[in-house]
């Protein structure tokens, strides 16, 4: 399945929940320009990040002298000169102390700017997805944008948190150590360094296998929760045709295969450190052995030995954090490429300068071309005049671009040519923002949110009164579904919808959208699974809501829209047909064959 | 949690073998230090020797050294190999065992954890219990070991180091317990913030349209912005809390140190002990030191790996709603069997009526265990509703009210009702999808609580309001309840379907996958697949739970036709809006209220039910005003 072809069936199709498989590890495209571009993050933070630098040198120091520090009371210890010990160990236990109280500050400071930091990535990032054109939200999969969203965010925000002042501190630490060592004896700490390259070469070539096995894991781990997803949504038609054995087995085998790569992938990450540790230990030999050497040669001092077989020791271990750190950092870069990806996605172009409210509600297509996919138009030539207060309704088969018209006039999707206009303002003139606040629509596939039915009916103006509330649930005839729900207006509703029916949950779409008062009122397919005694009640309430606005009504049961002012009948993306139901049966058509069917034999 | 800790015990061996070598690895990390001594006591410094290094004993000892070093290293990888095949292989199992819990879940119970609490559980908390199991088997020995190696070995030194670390393992201890006390309900708290959070962006994703439409880009701006400072804020208290850790364990156990050398050398300066004793004191207590820290981080693992251990173990000791039966062989007949013996007794046939399954398509399609059926006394696909009654669990509703009703097999019976009068949850009690709260529900004379469920639903296929399509093939969507029939078979479903048409228009036809949950279909096309696949399936009982209504008319018209020519033998429940889709039925229930108002043919409906004429009338009154 093409990427085109899902556009253009999803567009139509209107809402779509799609699954992402997880998208795998990878290295960033070009690590250093998100590098920097994430680093910006920081700028604003700039208090916290000084705070945060003075504390990681203040412990960083405190670290390095407190060995010192006791390298002399055990010097003294040695010496019998006992009356120094308690100087040096108070002094001591004041290093310790600092180093405690700044590590505990590096902790606070850390949290906080990293808090702060992916507060605003991801608050800067909804804000971004929420202004996305439903185009990009169509051809994307629901679950990549929401991993990007989730996952990704939070890996940059651990990575962030974590390491951030481990990569500080442990840069520090290797400069300072370096120094010393440098100080003490240019070939020792030379000899130092072959160690330090072995172990970059070992770092290397380890991290280039596992990033082979990770990505392996990566893959069938997106798999397994592709299946998860589908299947435990989906647990009414497994259910249904007794497919539980075998979406268990699937299940099992996809979880076994897993198994074995993780297995692979976690022993070659966790073989890292030992390998670390042996090389260590090379090191150590490497510096005794040559030190030795070097000492009996009288080239350096036996102290000096000692000295670098500790700072060889503390020495490595930052090298160890650094490398380790560098693999954390590259995912959470890759995630943030993907970040900056949907942030530098072109926003909705809401443009219109006109901010008049829509009074009137006529609405006129003119020669309107559309297609989702260039070369496959959808819509032909569409000339449609609706006017102010009219009840306007559109029949035709599956596919024959319906729902495209409401896609268009809401702008969700914009016109290849042609022109649409509302109240004779073509609508890429009107503020977005106006327009599709004068439309209300209701749509076949039925979206609440998971909070109170009130704030799901008062979703278009949570000031509304409660009166007004009840008045618009009884309108649309929800006030009964209301009244089996356990607590009245304030039960929550689950994104599920548990106890609520397919048409109740129609039933309360069609209230938030009466609750938006709005001057033209889309129903698309908006009572398909509502019984049509309710249906006719919900019309009745809307003679009177809709006296002077303009509506706008697509519906397969030809009952929904007989009493409309003009049907237009529908047919791959041309009008066929167009009249009052009346008209329409004596033309013998289309609509006549299509009422035929259904009411074939009803009349008695 | 019990199942939790059975399934873990599955791997003691791994996890014994995985200690062993970790035990072994510190050994040596506990040993290395005297090596590293020998080298540079006698070795550089020469103190045997007069103060005159000697290399070669330098290289010798560090040969050696480097030979213990690489043994060291090795048990390391193979404790990790050891741990990793228990953590793993465990999760692997939990993973198992909770996919198949939840497939056995009720609609209610799936419903009660929400479907995506259910996702994250089996993905997310799996990989944490698992990376606690690994972090335990390895982490924890470590630090344990480095914690009594360096305890006995300090100890050994002089009694009285014991008594400060007497003194500071107990501030230790409280620091820990504090800090776990403290974060643990913080990570609940802070596992539901991010649900929260991801409610949000997930339901303003799916619904961009709703959102775009009443413009609440900015409201919803704001919820995100709230569930996101929540989140935050949290995340920021776990951190404090996390952070307080590991500097007071250091000041501590630096305190310590300070007070060893302190001791020692009063000591020393008594002479009861040499300055090399203090030394080695300092080494070990930093050892001490180093596994107590590693315990902290252990800690971390342990507060997120418990929750998530919690949230699985909920999954996993939830019984299933709907049970398999339990000592079936006490029943009549051989038809309850548990387990795989059900399925096996199933093609055993004892002339008694042990056959449905497989069986039963067979008698359909063949007709020869007609007489089977008829010997047993009762006829093939008949449902009796007796005295039922429903309510939901979670308000206490009534939906059901007293309803008596018989269907007889082959009998094509439409049920009308408005929205809410409990069309659907009447038939999702034949394939027991729920409980009757009173009374019961026969097919084919038996209670379906006597029925193995994938027995039953063998017996009754349902034909779902909301056709939920899986990403794979169109063939094999339709062949999901019968992977084994023939392209003839599914070809003639498709027909009677009316989907063949636009199947075969497809790039591959029938093997044209399904993009991601059927988006690249329409809703009308979605459904006819679903009903293609409830008609392959070819059960006695068939149920369209207004599985229609996204089809138009003329489709839908040709659909009964070809359901009454090719399906006469099949029981058919359909719910149906529409006159027209009723109409022809051998009989329409007229549901009102959770009660049955009126039973009958449409004509004779039409003149008894005041709703039925009320429903009829809200559709056609214009084209009777016309005529």
């Amino acid at each position: 399945m093409s990427d085109t072809q899902v556009k253009s069936s999803v567009a139509q199709q209107g809402f779509a929940r799609r699954r992402g498989m997880g998208a795998p590890v990878e290295k960033p495209k070009d690590g250093k320009r998100t590098l920097r571009r994430l680093v910006g993050y920081f700028k604003p933070e700039v208090k916290y990040v000084a705070a945060l630098a003075a504390v990681v040198v203040i412990a960083v120091v405190a670290s390095v002298t407190a060995p010192s520090m006791l390298s002399r009371a055990i010097n003294h210890l040695v010496e019998g000169s006992f009356s120094k010990i308690p100087w040096v160990l108070a002094i001591m236990l004041a290093v310790y102390i600092i180093h405690g109280a700044a590590t505990l500050l590096q902790g606070f400071f850390s949290a906080r700017l990293s808090q702060r930091v992916i507060y605003r990535l991801r608050s800067e990032l909804f804000g971004r997805v929420i202004n996305l054109p439903v185009p990009y939200i169509d051809n994307h999969s629901h679950g990549d944008i929401m991993s990007r969203m989730t996952n990704d965010a939070e890996n940059v925000s651990t990575v962030i948190s974590q390491s951030l002042s481990s990569l500080f501190s442990g840069v520090l630490m290797l400069i300072g150590t370096v120094a010393v060592m440098l100080s003490y004896s240019v070939p020792l700490t030379l000899l130092t360094f072959t160690t330090v390259i072995l172990s970059v070469v070992v770092t290397r070539v380890m991290s280039k296998l596992m990033r082979r096995y990770y990505l392996k894991r990566q893959k069938l781990l997106g798999q397994l929760n592709g299946i998860v997803e589908e299947k435990v949504t989906a647990t009414k038609t497994v259910t249904a045709y007794n497919l539980q054995e075998r979406t268990i087995e699937e299940f099992s085998e996809a979880s076994d295969e897993l198994t074995r790569a993780g297995i692979i992938a976690d022993i070659i990450g966790n073989a890292m450190g030992p390998l670390m540790n042996m090389l260590n230990n090379l090191s150590f030999v490497i510096v005794a052995a040559f030190g030795a050497w070097f000492a009996l040669r009288g080239m350096i001092s036996v102290g000096v030995i000692s000295a670098f077989v500790i700072y060889s020791k503390q020495f490595s271990r930052p090298i160890n954090e650094l490398a380790q750190l560098y693999g954390q950092i590259e995912t959470a870069v890759a995630g943030a490429e993907r970040i900056f990806d949907i942030m530098d996605t072109p926003e909705e172009d809401k443009s219109g300068e006109k901010v008049l409210p829509i009074t009137e509600g006529v609405i006129e297509f003119k020669n309107v071309n559309f297609s989702y996919v260039p070369g496959k138009q959808v819509i032909y030539d569409f000339n449609l005049r609706v006017e102010a207060g009219k009840k306007i309704a559109l029949v035709g088969s599956t596919g024959s671009g319906k729902t495209t018209i409401v896609n268009l006039l809401m702008r969700f999707y914009d016109i290849d040519s042609g022109s649409i206009t509302v109240d004779g303002e073509n609508i890429k003139d009107i503020s977005c923002d106006v327009l599709r606040d004068s439309i209300g629509i209701v749509l076949q596939d039925t979206v609440l949110f998971t909070d109170t039915v009130r704030a799901n009916l008062k979703y278009a103006d949570s000031t509304i009164s409660d009166k007004k509330m009840i008045e618009a649930a009884e309108s649309a005839n929800c006030d009964k579904v209301v009244a089996v729900l356990s607590d009245g207006y304030d039960t929550v509703l689950t994104a599920a919808g548990a106890n609520l029916s397919q048409g109740q949950r129609q039933l309360l779409t069609i209230g938030r959208a009466f609750l938006s008062y709005p001057k033209i009122l889309i129903l698309d397919e908006a009572t398909s699974s509502v019984d049509t005694r309710t249906e006719k009640h919900i019309q009745n309430a809307m003679i009177e809501l809709m006296k002077d606005r303009t509506s706008l009504i697509i519906a397969h049961r030809l009952s929904t829209i007989q009493d409309a002012d003009q049907i237009v009948v529908m047919d791959k993306g041309h009008i066929i047909e167009t009249g009052t139901h009346d008209e329409l049966l004596k033309l013998k058509g289309n609509y006549y064959k299509l009422y035929m069917t259904q009411f074939a034999g009803n009349a008695t | 949690m019990k199942t939790m800790l059975k399934l873990l015990k599955r791997y003691w061996y791994f996890a014994i073998l995985a200690a062993g070598f970790m035990i072994a690895e510190v050994y040596v990390d506990l040993y290395q230090p005297r090596m590293m001594e020998k080298i540079v006591n006698n070795g550089i410094l020469g103190l045997d020797n007069n103060g005159v290094s000697d290399i070669s004993l330098v290289v010798s000892v560090g040969i050696r050294m480097l030979i213990v070093v690489i043994a060291g290293g090795l048990c390391g990888i193979l404790s990790g190999v050891f741990a990793n095949v228990t953590g793993q292989n465990y999760g692997n199992d939990v993973r198992k065992t909770c996919f198949k819990r939840i497939m056995n879940f009720s609609f209610e119970q799936t419903d009660d954890f929400s479907t995506g609490s259910l996702i994250t559980r089996i993905t997310n908390d799996v990989s944490q219990v698992q990376q606690l199991v690994m972090q335990m088997i390895r982490g924890f020995v470590r630090c344990l070991m480095f914690f009594i190696g360096g305890t006995t070995a300090l100890l050994s030194l002089d009694l009285s180091f014991g008594a400060i670390v007497a003194c500071a393992f107990p501030l230790i201890l409280i620091d820990v317990i504090f800090v776990v006390w403290k974060t643990n309900p913080l990570f609940t708290v802070l596992q539901e913030s991010l649900d929260k959070l991801n409610g949000i962006i997930q339901e303003n994703v799916a619904g961009v349209r709703v959102v775009k439409a009443f413009v609440q880009e900015k409201s919803e701006s704001k919820k995100f912005d709230d569930a996101n400072r929540h989140l935050v804020n949290t995340q920021f208290n776990v951190q404090m809390m996390m952070s307080f850790l590991r500097p007071v364990m250091n000041i501590v156990l630096n305190i310590a140190v300070v007070g060893i050398i302190y001791v020692g050398s009063v000591q020393v300066q008594q002479g009861s002990i040499a300055p090399g004793t203090v030394m080695a004191a300092v080494t070990y207590i930093s050892q001490i030191l180093n596994g107590m820290m590693m315990l902290a981080m252990i800690f971390q693992t342990l507060s997120r790996g418990l929750t998530s251990a919690r949230r699985l173990g909920e999954v996993i000791d939830t019984e299933p709603d709907i049970k398999r039966l339990e000592n079936a062989s006490g029943k009549e007949g051989s038809y309850a069997k548990t387990g795989k013996e059900g399925k096996d007794a199933k093609t055993g046939k004892e002339g008694s009526y042990a056959k449905t399954g497989k069986e039963g398509k067979d008698t359909k399609t063949g007709g020869k265990n007609e007489d089977a059926y008829k010997a047993a006394g009762k006829a093939k696909g008949t449902v009796s509703f007796k005295d039922v009654s429903f309510v939901y669990a979670d308000n206490g509703k009534e939906v059901l009210h007293d309803i008596n009703l018989d269907i007889a097999g082959g009998e094509t019976l439409a049920i009308i009702g408005s929205t809410g009068s409990g069309k659907s949850t009447l038939v999702n009690l034949i394939p027991r999808f729920y409980d009757v709260a009173q009374g019961s529900v026969k097919v084919d004379g038996v209670d379906v609580r006597e029925y193995e469920p994938d027995e039953l639903r063998d017996k009754v296929t349902m034909c779902l309001q909301k056709s939920e399509l899986f990403s794979t093939t169109i063939i094999d969507n339709i062949a999901i309840g019968r992977p084994d029939a023939t392209q003839e078979e599914i070809s003639a479903a498709a027909r009677a379907a009316q989907a063949e048409d636009f199947i075969l228009e497809q790039p591959d036809g029938y093997d044209t996958a399904v993009a991601e949950r059927g988006m690249s279909l329409s809703g009308g096309q979605r459904q006819r697949i679903a009903i293609a696949r409830a008609l392959l399936k070819r059960s006695e009982i068939l149920i369209f739970d207004d599985s229609t209504s996204a089809l138009d008319l003329k489709t839908e018209a040709r659909l009964y036709e070809a359901l009454n020519a090719g399906y006469s033998d099949v029981t058919k429940i359909i719910i149906a809006q529409r006159i027209a889709s009723v109409k022809n039925a051998d009989r329409i229930v007229v549901l009102d209220a959770g009660t049955i108002a009126a039973v009958g043919t449409h004509d004779a409906l039409l003149k008894t039910s005041p709703v039925y004429r009320d429903i009829y009338d809200s559709q056609l009154k214009q084209e009777g005003e016309q005529s």
